[in-house]
């Protein structure tokens, strides 16, 4: 049908329309509503899709943690597993929340079945994306002084579950104790937050884990969060690591 | 060709491209949803749950857009809809911009924060400015070449 000839008939047809109108008859303009449903039903079934994708991933329990934890220098090492998995990790750094929200389970039930140990390395790159600067510094120190308090996996996932923006002043100190209190922190932990103690170490972590060119990426820059096994920088866009890792 | 055809053909391009900035855009997040969430939560707008739920449905709502869009059916609507996001992601970028922040806005995948000195906000608002030319354009005039709306049987509001 051709543009003029389907015009004609729309004027007929509209012409058709006014004259029933004018007569009190009432036309159904049922097929006009067609592309509204159509928009309708496309837009719920994308909303239901990730509505449901989201469901999935937000229903998973939180596995708790068994295992225990030393530390030595910033290197904090948990479980006593064969495989040996190193993890670097900034307490600001949004990618490193997004780790521990996608693989903190899987991570935690291998810990506690002894399958792995996981040596967290606390890196502060990211001390100048607070205002005032330094929470990624506080904030890992805070984690180590976690570790003798007897409270380092809960404190840990503690510290990214509360995880400040960007840009923000970051938790206070009295924020980190009082965290860490909440989940029976033994000793002097707020005198070891108080004093940022681990300082040094954390700023000696961070020097020696950017300086290791294993850990780069291919623009030979460091980030976090970055695992490693056998001292090799291990691929996070592969969903299954962990797996592959265990064999 | 007359008037109107031509005018036609120019809202079908609008149309395709519209479409192709929903579709490659939803794509880019959906296929990395974790980036998808650095991405909503540095414009620090929403709680963290809602961040969730924004960054978990934003990409299949920018698909499904750019499917209608591709179709062409109810093409009146779907441009109104996808003004009224591109305003919101405006008024997102903006409110960044505004306070200060230094975030990339993630409209094509990546985002997040980047170094202070590179940040594009005035590049991101132009080019949403441009977008939204092309959805006024189908909101005042819906009318276009190889759309579905003609079988459908209405040009009127879809």
């Amino acid at each position: 049908m051709g543009g003029a000839s389907r015009a004609e008939k729309r004027r007929k047809q509209e012409e058709a329309d006014r004259r029933l109108a004018a007569a009190g008859i009432r036309v159904p303009q049922k097929r006009n509503r067609t592309p509204m449903i159509v928009v309708a039903v496309v837009i719920v079934v994308a909303v239901v899709v990730g509505g449901a994708l989201l469901l999935a991933r937000s229903l998973t329990a939180t596995v708790e943690p068994t295992y225990t934890a030393t530390s030595d220098g910033a290197i904090i090492t948990a479980g006593t597993g064969p495989v040996v998995i190193d993890v670097y990790e900034d307490y600001i750094c949004p990618a490193c929340e997004r780790f521990e929200t996608r693989y903190g389970n899987e991570v935690t039930t291998a810990l506690n079945e002894g399958k792995i140990s996981v040596r967290f390395h606390t890196i502060a790159i990211l001390d100048e994306q607070s205002n005032p600067a330094g929470y990624s510094t506080r904030a890992g120190n805070a984690a180590l002084c976690s570790v003798p308090a007897g409270i380092f996996p809960r404190y840990h996932k503690k510290l990214f579950d509360e995880q400040p923006a960007e840009g923000g002043a970051g938790l206070s100190n009295e924020e980190l104790i009082a965290l860490g209190t909440e989940l029976g922190a033994q000793g002097d932990f707020a005198a070891c937050v108080q004093g940022n103690t681990h300082q040094d170490a954390v700023a000696k972590e961070t020097e020696t884990a950017r300086k290791d060119t294993a850990l780069q990426n291919e623009k030979g820059q460091f980030g976090t969060p970055t695992v490693a096994i056998g001292g090799k920088k291990v691929d996070l866009n592969n969903t299954s690591w962990l797996q592959n890792a265990l064999g | 060709m007359n008037r109107a055809r031509s005018l036609d053909v120019v809202g079908a391009l609008a149309r395709l491209g519209l479409a192709a900035v929903w579709l490659v855009s939803g794509l880019l997040k959906v296929v990395d949803p974790d980036q998808t969430y650095i991405a909503v939560r540095a414009y620090d707008v929403l709680p963290d749950a809602g961040v969730e739920v924004v960054a978990a449905l934003l990409p299949w709502v920018e698909l499904a857009l750019g499917v209608l869009l591709l179709a062409g059916v109810g093409t009146r609507l779907v441009a109104a809809l996808s003004a009224v996001l591109l305003l919101a992601f405006v008024a997102g970028v903006g409110q960044a911009w505004a306070r200060g922040l230094s975030i990339d806005c993630g409209c094509f995948g990546g985002g997040g924060a980047v170094e202070p000195g590179e940040t594009t906000y005035l590049q991101e608002l132009l080019r949403d400015a441009g977008f939204l030319l092309m959805a006024g354009w189908l909101v005042v005039r819906p009318r276009t070449v190889l759309a579905l709306d003609d079988r459908l049987g209405t040009r009127r509001m879809g």
